[in-house]
């Protein structure tokens, strides 16, 4: 059963904002979606222990020093930059 | 169907029966006449596509040979990775943004001078059935225009389906290459996880994303895939093609190949997709091969399984989207918390939003292990019952989707319904394999059926030749053409 304030809170977690009009809609939707989720806590199987996907190791490489991006490339995709840094105005 | 498009026009080119600039010229005018219907492409790139073409041109004209894929006019999904085109994930919150480098397949690609024609539309960050969550509307079938082109790939699909691009590259987390190449009658194949880098692809869920080929036919599709698998060291998940290339053993025989069909992955499909299939084991039985039939009892949580683990993976990964380094920010608040707050709601649609509610919720205390634990350890038992399977037979058979493709507009109100359609393709995501969905026929009222074949971990050669034997036992009895597109 997931209720408005459990919403509201894992909202908040996901630093997403919902409108009061939108909040019905939200509860039920994610509702539903948390029973069909629950639907493997009814699997008899405890299942086995999986920590990586097609027994991956990590690919480990030389810590070399090696030419990377442009710092001002970079920033030409910000909203607002100042000196070489990304910026965020304060506003009031 | 005898010759893929990508072959058919490697000969054009090669025998000089038209140049690249003008094989170009003809899929952009094409573009222009077909995407008003399809909206199929969000970007279209004719200056990048005539400059490779150019080249591409002066290399026939000095004589030199040219590789398969040189001079192939193509797309990539919207969430590949190329510098200095705006790739966007179809979301608003990526409004702009231009990647300062390129995907290591596109460089792979561009390598070979790859003429790409644009960007191609998709569910808002790959996270839909339908391409109806992209924030410039979904693209069409083109079989079909009041239909969708399945999802989350559906622009690729649907511009290959379409021919307003000879080839693609799709991505596919839990079917999202397969289904909609099987809603618009062509091929696509969902690489073992880690034979495809994935360094450049925007990351959805990490441990189950991986880019493939969408083709119209199995040796295309070969083709692609051998261009782009290998090993890449800016993808730490990244193992590479194991063996030699497929297109060698497309053709092999497959007389003595087992060929599986486990039960659970016909239950709830329609009538008419279980006699394809059914049609499709005869087929395989007259080419020699041997029909295995078991069960596989784990597959029955797939889906809830997939989509706790796929939305846990979504809601980390899109934390990044914070409106300071790139993309959409909003214009009015008063702190940074806010800043961060509005411009991610603003800024991803409805379904993105559930999906992270949803990841963020199954991995908050006191519901981790009743969920995202709960998950990953029968995600474990899924992996192990495959490995179970590949014990018993070389490939597996099965729908790529319970149903064909349905009109726009009827699945999106209902997230349920919706993710009910992952059901036969989210399992080998889960699993790791590598699976490739070929048309095997029309439904009654003429909408393509897909079939998928599955195989062991990087045993894609396999499923690259049992598929191409299939397509060449049935030939155009199970392909057709659509009304648009380039016509050679």
């Amino acid at each position: 059963m997931v209720t408005r304030d459990d919403v509201i809170n894992i909202a908040r977690l996901s630093k997403l904002y919902i409108a009061e009009e939108e909040l019905d809609d939200m509860t039920k939707a994610m509702g539903d979606i948390v029973k069909f989720a629950d639907t493997i806590n009814n699997a008899s199987e405890e299942g086995v222990e999986f920590d990586n996907i097609n027994n991956l190791r990590n690919a480990f490489r030389e810590d070399e020093i090696v030419p990377s991006y442009d710092r001002d490339e970079i920033l030409k995709n910000a909203n607002d930059i100042d000196e070489g840094h990304f910026l965020v105005r304060k506003r009031v | 169907m005898a010759e893929g498009i990508i072959t058919h026009l490697g000969g054009m080119l090669e025998n000089k029966e038209i140049s690249c600039t003008e094989l170009t010229e003809k899929y952009i005018s094409a573009i222009d006449s077909a995407n008003g219907d399809l909206n199929a492409y969000v970007k279209v790139t004719p200056d990048e596509a005539l400059a490779a073409a150019k080249t591409v041109d002066e290399k026939i004209a000095k004589g030199e040979k040219l590789d398969p894929l040189e001079g192939i006019p193509m797309t990539l999904k919207d969430n590949i990775s190329t510098k200095g085109i705006e790739t966007t994930c179809c979301s608003k919150i990526l409004e702009g943004y231009k990647p300062i480098y390129d995907a290591t397949v596109w460089s792979a690609l561009k390598a070979k001078n790859a003429v790409l024609l644009g960007k191609t539309n998709m569910d808002e960050f790959a996270m839909g059935s339908s391409c109806e969550t992209s924030y410039f509307g979904g693209a069409a079938n083109p079989h079909d225009i009041t239909r969708v082109a399945g999802g989350s790939s559906g622009g690729v699909a649907s511009a290959v389906g379409g021919n307003i691009a000879a080839y693609g590259l799709g991505s596919d987390t839990g079917g999202s290459i397969r289904q909609p190449a099987s809603f618009c009658g062509i091929v696509g194949l969902k690489p073992t996880y880690g034979a495809v880098s994935r360094f450049g692809l925007i990351a959805y869920a990490s441990s189950f994303d991986q880019i493939g080929p969408v083709t119209t036919t199995v040796e295309d599709a070969a083709i692609v895939y051998d261009a782009i698998s290998g090993y890449d060291k800016m993808d730490s998940t990244s193992q590479g093609r194991k063996g030699e290339p497929t297109v060698a053993s497309l053709k092999n025989d497959i007389k003595g190949m087992k060929i599986g069909i486990a039960d659970e992955y016909l239950d709830g499909v329609s009538d008419e997709i279980r006699t394809a299939i059914e049609k499709a084991c005869s087929v395989y039985e007259s080419l020699g091969a041997q029909i295995v039939r078991f069960k596989l009892p784990s597959l029955k949580y797939a889906l809830p399984v997939y989509y706790i683990l796929a939305c846990a993976e979504a809601s980390s990964n899109l934390g990044r989207y914070d409106g300071i380094r790139y993309g959409y920010r909003t214009s009015n608040y008063k702190d940074i918390n806010e800043m961060v707050c509005k411009t991610r709601s603003e800024g991803f649609g409805a379904e993105v939003k559930r999906r992270i509610l949803l990841g963020t919720y199954v991995l908050s205390a006191g519901y981790y292990d009743a969920y995202y634990k709960k998950a990953q350890n029968l995600r474990g038992s899924i992996v192990s019952a495959f490995k179970n399977a590949f014990g018993s037979c070389d490939v597996i058979l099965a729908p790529t989707v319970p149903n064909t493709a349905f009109k726009k507009g009827s699945a999106i109100s209902d997230p349920i319904q919706t993710y009910l359609t992952d059901i036969c393709t989210v399992p080998v995501n889960i699993a790791g394999l590598p699976g490739i969905s070929i048309p095997c026929g029309f439904d009654g009222e003429g909408m393509p059926i897909g079939m998928q074949l599955i195989g062991d971990t990087f045993c894609e050669s396999t499923i690259l030749n049992a598929a191409w034997q299939y397509e060449n036992a049935v030939g155009a009895e199970v392909f057709r053409s659509s009304s648009y597109g380039v016509k050679l």
